[in-house]
């Protein structure tokens, strides 16, 4: 006899049982369905690529982290790491066939080679919407007003999407002498703001930028009030992009509230060239749940065409996490809404009743074998089952089925003739 | 102006009422369009379940409707005057001697309603799943002739219900004509 293997499964992976899938597929159908609205299509892309399609497109620390093998074949193969650089790459290469400008969503999983731990895996899902081709501030302006539509939609009512504009920070940076080689560094510290707070912050940048130009720099991060507040101090500059880019965004929709321009917001990557978004809870601790921002030259690496676009990613564990702590996740249902019971004599009529329902919509299910009843019932218990149908001999010949409600108890006699009307005539998620 | 009222029925009187004293009478006519005399106005005369929409779609600035339709169809319209006439109330009756007194007993039984909408959106605040079955007239006749084990329905005297020895159990909705015009007019 051959040893039997421990079932388990690598640290930094999950299995998800019909519950917790149930939750996930509910809140990444809503999305779906949010992107489609729009009018965004969706691509796939292979799981796996060649090894040089995606190493070296990361940084340093990003290339450690990319899964890669030897195949059988002795090529250099690499497991997605992300869903830009793949889509940069067919970008590139399908470039003749794609309208611009192209508008995409893709929800799928990447792969990283890290070390796990809390909210950190090795594989998850990403959920990206980007829009390329096009420098309009409308573009812009979309992105904002599906990350509102998506939270909003997913049932959040306490969110911020913060904003910022590298572009105009540029200007600013400039203003105060801030040398280009020095702007990824004052971004990396602007970006931890939130985590260390502002003297912290203080700190760190009087390590190689002078007193008076921190102080002035501050009095900028921090600045206060409204949207329209802090353009009316920052009228030295060119704020124009800002105020374009503000007019779309309420003109498609979007509650003045819900968007905050937050001069401190960075978003770390030097990758970003105008709009940069965060999307906040101020209800759920979990930090950022969307981020995203507008860059040029995307597929640099592919081709030497030029492709500027925008776009947001979502974190999808997040948002399911947030959701079910916010209780709206629980009127989120298994499938089935009906069992029948299975009975020897009436099978053949039972099985009618179930195409019945299900040909009306309702999902419904047979019991497998003529097990005792007891059985049968704690298997629709398990499962979750809100209506458990009998039709039984005395149910045919009296023309009546018996429905036992799960969660009360109560049985209810319905003509045989009337049962399809009677469960469309339920609003499930409420049971 | 082109104001949309109840062709026949419950609320056409008062609705005619109600425009001629802020100024716009019409003519009796069986015709479905007409001119008011001061010729400022039209008069549209249709099914009251379909005002809403006309009203929503631009079709008609104004209408005077019962609330009961008008949340029936959830269209988005300015709600500009709740009127004083027209009124009722969509109650849940059982029949007499049923055994059922609350809605909590109606837990898992079968309701029949024209205005499933509004029924169920109570069903659902008040924590009750049952059966909402859908019927569009008649619907007091639905118990005795098996078909629900309570109503849902509008009634005004009551004298409906008791005519087919039925009794209220719960409000759901208390009902009066409203003024209503689409989102992009005021009066």
């Amino acid at each position: 006899m051959t040893d039997l293997i421990k079932p388990e499964i690598l640290k930094g992976t999950r299995d998800f049982l019909p519950e917790e899938k149930a939750k996930r597929d509910y809140v990444m159908n809503k999305i779906r369905g949010i992107f489609e609205s729009f009018g965004y299509d969706t691509i796939e892309t292979p799981v796996i690529e060649y090894a040089k399609t995606l190493l070296g497109k990361y940084g340093d620390e990003g290339s450690k982290l990319v899964y890669s093998f030897e195949d059988n074949g002795g090529r250099n193969i690499a497991l997605r790491y992300d869903q830009t650089v793949p889509f940069a790459r067919l970008v590139a290469q399908y470039n003749q066939e794609l309208p611009m400008p192209f508008k995409r969503y893709q929800i799928s999983r990447v792969w990283r080679a890290d070390k796990p731990g809390k909210g950190r895996y090795r594989e998850f899902y990403q959920c990206d919407i980007d829009l390329i081709g096009t420098t309009s501030l409308m573009a812009d302006a979309e992105v904002a007003t599906v990350m509102n539509r998506v939270l909003s939609g997913l049932g959040f009512q306490n969110f911020e999407i913060q904003f910022n504009s590298r572009r105009l920070m540029n200007q600013i940076f400039s203003e105060l002498s801030i040398g280009e080689k020095t702007v990824p560094d004052v971004l990396r510290i602007m970006d931890k703001i939130e985590k260390i707070g502002a003297e912290e912050v203080r700190k760190e940048l009087r390590l190689f930028l002078d007193e008076s130009i921190v102080d002035r720099l501050l009095d900028v991060l921090l600045m206060t009030g409204s949207n329209a507040e802090k353009l009316e101090q920052l009228s030295a500059f060119d704020t124009t992009e800002v105020q374009r880019f503000l007019e779309t965004a309420a003109a498609y929709g979007v509650p003045e509230g819900a968007l905050v321009f937050n001069l401190s917001l960075a978003r770390g990557l030097d990758y970003y060239t105008g709009i940069i978004f965060e999307a906040v809870l101020t209800d759920v601790e979990i930090g950022s749940v969307a981020g995203g921002g507008r860059y040029d030259n995307l597929c640099a690496m592919f081709t030497k065409q030029e492709i500027s676009g925008t776009g947001v990613a979502f974190g999808f564990d997040r948002l399911v996490l947030a959701m079910d702590e916010l209780g709206l996740l629980d009127s989120v249902k298994l499938n089935a809404q009906v069992m029948v019971m299975n009975f020897e004599e009436t099978l053949s009529e039972s099985l009618e009743l179930v195409q019945e329902l299900q040909a009306a919509g309702v999902n419904t299910e047979v019991y497998m074998e003529s097990a005792k009843l007891s059985k049968q019932m704690k298997y629709a218990d398990k499962k979750q089952v809100p209506f458990v149908v009998i039709y039984g001999e005395n149910e045919r010949d009296s023309e009546m089925v018996t429905v036992k409600m799960m969660k009360s108890g109560k049985q209810i006699e319905v003509p045989r003739a009337q049962i399809a009307a009677y469960f469309t005539g339920f609003d499930f998620a409420q049971l | 102006m082109k104001i949309a009222i109840q062709k026949k029925g419950r609320l056409t009187e008062d609705s005619l009422q109600f425009l001629a004293q802020r100024g716009y009478e019409f003519e009796d006519s069986s015709e479905l369009i007409v001119d008011s005399r001061c010729g400022r106005a039209q008069l549209l005369k249709i099914r009251d379940d379909d005002i809403p929409a006309y009203v929503s779609r631009g079709v008609a600035d104004f209408g005077i409707v019962g609330k009961n339709s008008l949340l029936e169809k959830s269209e988005k319209l300015n709600w500009v005057e709740e009127m004083d006439f027209a009124q009722c109330r969509v109650v849940i009756a059982v029949p007499e001697g049923s055994g059922l007194n609350s809605l909590q007993d109606l837990e898992g039984l079968r309701i029949a309603s024209s205005y499933p909408a509004i029924t169920k959106a109570h069903l659902k605040k008040r924590g009750v799943c049952a059966a909402v079955i859908e019927v569009k007239g008649s619907v007091e006749s639905a118990p005795e002739l098996g078909l629900c084990d309570a109503v849902s329905e509008l009634t005004q005297t009551g004298r409906t219900l008791k005519e087919h020895r039925l009794v209220e159990i719960e409000e759901v909705l208390q009902s009066s004509a409203v003024l209503v015009s689409s989102k992009f007019d005021s009066l």
